[in-house]
């Protein structure tokens, strides 16, 4: 397994230099963001001054080679907007949007579990269209909106919520209610189909006949072989949600990784977008290795095979 | 297997099931470290549209920064009353010219910084050689002086002497804008927290979440209401305006009459005023018959009324009232589209290429309603018998039509901006939005640039009057813009707090100007 692990991390390296290489470049592209730090009326003296300040005035590939060298000493540079570390400010975001993104994961993951497997015991049943229901609406509702309508009834109507924050345990509730739904309303349904076509297999027939239990049959049998799709679903929707969770953040005023790419790429904060992005990549590889052990551990036929000689 | 050997627990979900409840154990431990921010009777709380990039002092003609620091943390010399226009002693109590070039200003006594370290013209003139004339490159400087350089001399503890290359006539205005900071401070490098002479110091910044000021008991003045401010942030403005509902704040900054906060919002005159700039470099806007054309097209009236409940005046010049330059007997060019189509069709009949597209160019969310307001100036335009094409930008691609060097387009560009009066004088406007070489300007002619060349060096009455020529002129003889409407601001309030806000509210809001209102 070390081995694997150490292969998928080499693996990982070259996209990350690619990824690096294409922020760094896309951003250039953008053109100088003199002219969104600078009064409106500033004399072109001032415009090459802050082009000159910031570096901005060298050849791309000097600025390139600049910025290879900080990345590998861990200095992502300043922020043009705030003068801040832009390495401590993504990371000072990150752990927001982690907390967000893992909490929400994690439910959504359970109550997709119980819902599909529930379903799944008799298809076309009551359960299974009322979950079919609440699946397909839960994975259309747009979050924007959903947000909003959260705010407007629990917390101006029944005054029961913070409308944002992340003052107290209830300033959580919106957030991972509006992230949640839709990835809900996903593995319902990709659960709901691999157990349905799981529980018609022999071997549960076989499990059955030899006077296992429902519940065993359920857990121990059919989903430890349908929860490989669902894994992997599962896998992406969370890379989406560590990406950002950007309509999310900026509603209800979550201090995340999402909110403040978007802020430095219309500011054209070039250090801060750089590290932000960096560091989600990162954290990305990191979670596909994860959900790739882990499918390993469901299952032995994607296991890594280590031959002893 | 019997069933007595079944797990209490279904083995596939252990892992899940723990790890939710370390997740939100994590997040309680988070949450658990947050100040739940509760109402209290002596703290107002304000909820601002975006997170100050800095408290910098010299960046303080920022909104998002000036919003926070100015007259609150920090104070200038001299403040310009946003009711009369007059400009009124703060740290400076006189001021007065004493040659042409050349200003003397006595400082205020018994006035110490929040580090303890005494006001006194050496800081003053600290001040001013830091925000103009260092390496600094602070946004002020660009705001106001440009790249002049000031001669800055400390005569005595209290007496200042500012010595300008030029004569200049508005530097006690220009003066206005420099909040005053203490030797202490870095002159090589800015500063986010910064020190002054204000009611209230900077008590803690999480970054991200919220800025806690608290009242300083050596302030020179009367002591505030409030002993603490809190500002958080939100993008959204219903959810600002949610957060008055709701009594999480106080204060909400910039909401949309959309917003729906009934009884608790609070329009105020914010100093803004939209309109339309037109290139007069490409076909059909180099004709004056199409630029005139266009203002009687667009019906300013019906805008204001449908689209802003009344609550915008139709402008007929770039200034407000209340703004030194402004002409009050102009009137805003009446709704008349068969005027407008006659126009049209008589430039067309000169040879003028009328269906040559205009890019009516629009920058994104720049304020309430904009998309709707673009939409009904194209439709507007295009009853007129003109081509319009919608161009919606970000920020970015926006500016790059805004500001010189202008960008290349297909065509003629009418640009919609949104200009700022809060300097509070009309030069500050005409030197950039009508002057032939102008950031902001597509053209001008020779006799208007000496029209301005004269206002600017005039003073007293004699200027006000030159500059209430120059926006007459421009409406005759240049038509480089089709006004649309002075704009008012909306601040949520809740009935808890008492404050009237005024046109500088956006800009610099005063704590120390809000008390309980029980």
């Amino acid at each position: 397994m070390l081995i694997y692990l150490r292969k998928r991390i080499v693996s990982s390296a070259l996209p990350l230099v690619v990824v690096i290489v294409g922020v760094f470049a896309l951003a250039r592209m953008t053109g100088n963001p003199a002219s969104l730090y600078l009064p409106l009326n500033a004399t072109q003296q001032m415009r090459d001054d802050f082009t000159a300040r910031n570096g901005l005035d060298q050849p791309l590939l000097v600025q390139m080679a600049d910025y290879f060298g900080g990345v590998l000493r861990l200095d992502f540079g300043q922020s043009l907007r705030t003068g801040q570390d832009a390495a401590a400010m993504a990371l000072r975001a990150f752990p927001a949007t982690l907390q967000l993104a893992a909490t929400t994961m994690v439910l959504a993951v359970l109550l997709a579990l119980v819902v599909g497997c529930w379903a799944a015991l008799k298809p076309n049943g009551i359960a299974d269209r009322i979950s079919s229901f609440v699946s397909m609406a839960a994975a259309s509702i747009p979050d924007f909106w959903l947000a909003i309508v959260g705010i407007w009834v629990f917390a101006i109507t029944l005054g029961w919520l913070p409308t944002s924050g992340v003052s107290g345990a209830g300033a959580w509730v919106l957030p991972i209610a509006t992230l949640l739904l839709r990835p809900f309303g996903v593995l319902v349904q990709i659960v709901r189909g691999s157990m349905v076509s799981a529980l018609s297999e022999p071997y549960i027939k076989l499990a059955r006949s030899r006077g296992a239990g429902e519940l065993r049959v359920v857990t121990h049998h059919a989903l430890r072989n349908a929860a490989a799709p669902a894994l992997t679903v599962a896998g992406d929707l969370t890379v989406g949600l560590v990406n950002g969770a950007v309509v999310v953040e900026t509603i209800f005023g979550w201090p995340g990784i999402g909110k403040l790419m978007i802020d430095s790429i219309l500011q054209r904060d070039f250090a801060v977008l750089q590290a932000a992005v960096l560091l989600t990549a990162v954290a990305i590889f990191a979670l596909n290795i994860l959900i790739d052990m882990g499918y390993a551990l469901l299952d032995a036929r994607v296991r890594p095979v280590t031959v002893k000689a | 297997m019997t069933s007595s050997s079944k797990p209490p627990f279904p083995a596939l979900l252990k892992w899940p099931a723990l790890a939710s409840v370390a997740m939100l154990g994590l997040s309680g431990c988070s949450v658990a470290n947050s100040d739940a921010g509760a109402a209290s009777s002596n703290t107002v709380r304000v909820v601002l549209g975006q997170e100050p990039p800095t408290l910098e002092a010299c960046e303080s003609n920022l909104t998002s920064t000036g919003v926070v620091v100015r007259s609150n943390v920090t104070e200038p010399l001299i403040e310009r009353n946003p009711q009369s226009g007059e400009l009124e002693p703060k740290l400076a109590t006189e001021w007065k010219a004493t040659t042409d070039t050349e200003w003397t200003l006595k400082l205020r006594e018994g006035v110490t910084f929040q580090d303890g370290t005494p006001f006194n013209a050496e800081a003053a003139a600290f001040t001013i050689e830091r925000a103009v004339n260092s390496k600094l490159g602070c946004n002020v400087e660009g705001y106001v002086f440009g790249d002049a350089d000031l001669a800055v001399k400390a005569v005595d503890a209290t007496t200042l002497t500012v010595t300008t290359p030029e004569p200049d006539p508005i530097l006690p205005l220009r003066l206005s804008f420099l909040e005053v900071v203490p030797t202490s401070t870095s002159a090589t490098e800015k500063v986010r927290e910064p020190i002054g002479t204000g009611p209230y110091k900077i008590e803690k910044w999480d970054a991200g979440q919220k800025i806690t000021l608290s009242s300083w008991d050596g302030y020179w003045g009367d002591k505030p209401a409030y002993a603490k401010a809190e500002y958080q942030w939100r993008s959204e403005s219903s959810v600002r305006a949610a957060m008055i509902t709701s009594g999480e704040a106080d204060v909400a900054m910039g909401l949309s009459p959309d917003d729906n906060i009934g009884g608790l919002g609070v329009d105020y005159p914010n100093n803004e005023t939209v309109a339309l700039r037109l290139d007069a470099n490409e076909a059909p806007l180099n004709d004056i018959r199409v630029r005139q054309a266009i203002n009687y097209a667009l019906d300013k009236e019906g805008i204001v009324n449908s689209l802003y409940q009344g609550k915008h005046q139709v402008a007929a010049q770039l200034v407000p009232e209340g703004i030194v330059g402004h002409n009050a007997e102009l009137k805003g060019w009446p709704f008349d589209l068969d005027k407008a189509k006659s126009l049209v069709a008589e430039a067309k009949a000169a040879g003028v290429d009328t269906s040559a597209q205009i890019s009516l160019v629009v920058r994104s969310a720049q304020f309430p309603k904009i998309t709707e307001l673009a939409q009904v100036l194209q439709e507007q335009l295009s009853q007129a018998g003109l081509n319009v094409k919608l161009k919606m930008l970000e920020t970015s691609q926006h500016l790059t039509y805004q500001v010189r060097p202008f960008a290349d387009d297909e065509g003629a560009v009418a640009l919609m901006t949104q200009h700022g009066n809060q300097a509070g004088d009309a030069a500050f406007t005409v030197d950039q939005y009508m002057l032939s070489t102008g950031a902001q300007s597509y053209f001008g002619t020779p006799e208007f640039d000496a029209m301005i060349k004269k206002a600017d060096a005039a003073s007293g009455e004699e200027r006000k009057k030159d500059f209430e020529e120059i926006f007459a002129y421009q409406n005759d003889k240049v038509v480089q813009f089709a006004h649309i409407s002075h704009q008012t601001g909306i601040i949520g309030k809740a009935k808890s707090v008492n404050y009237t806000p005024n046109s500088s509210s956006g800009d610099e809001l005063r704590v120390s100007e809000m008390t309980p209102a029980n």
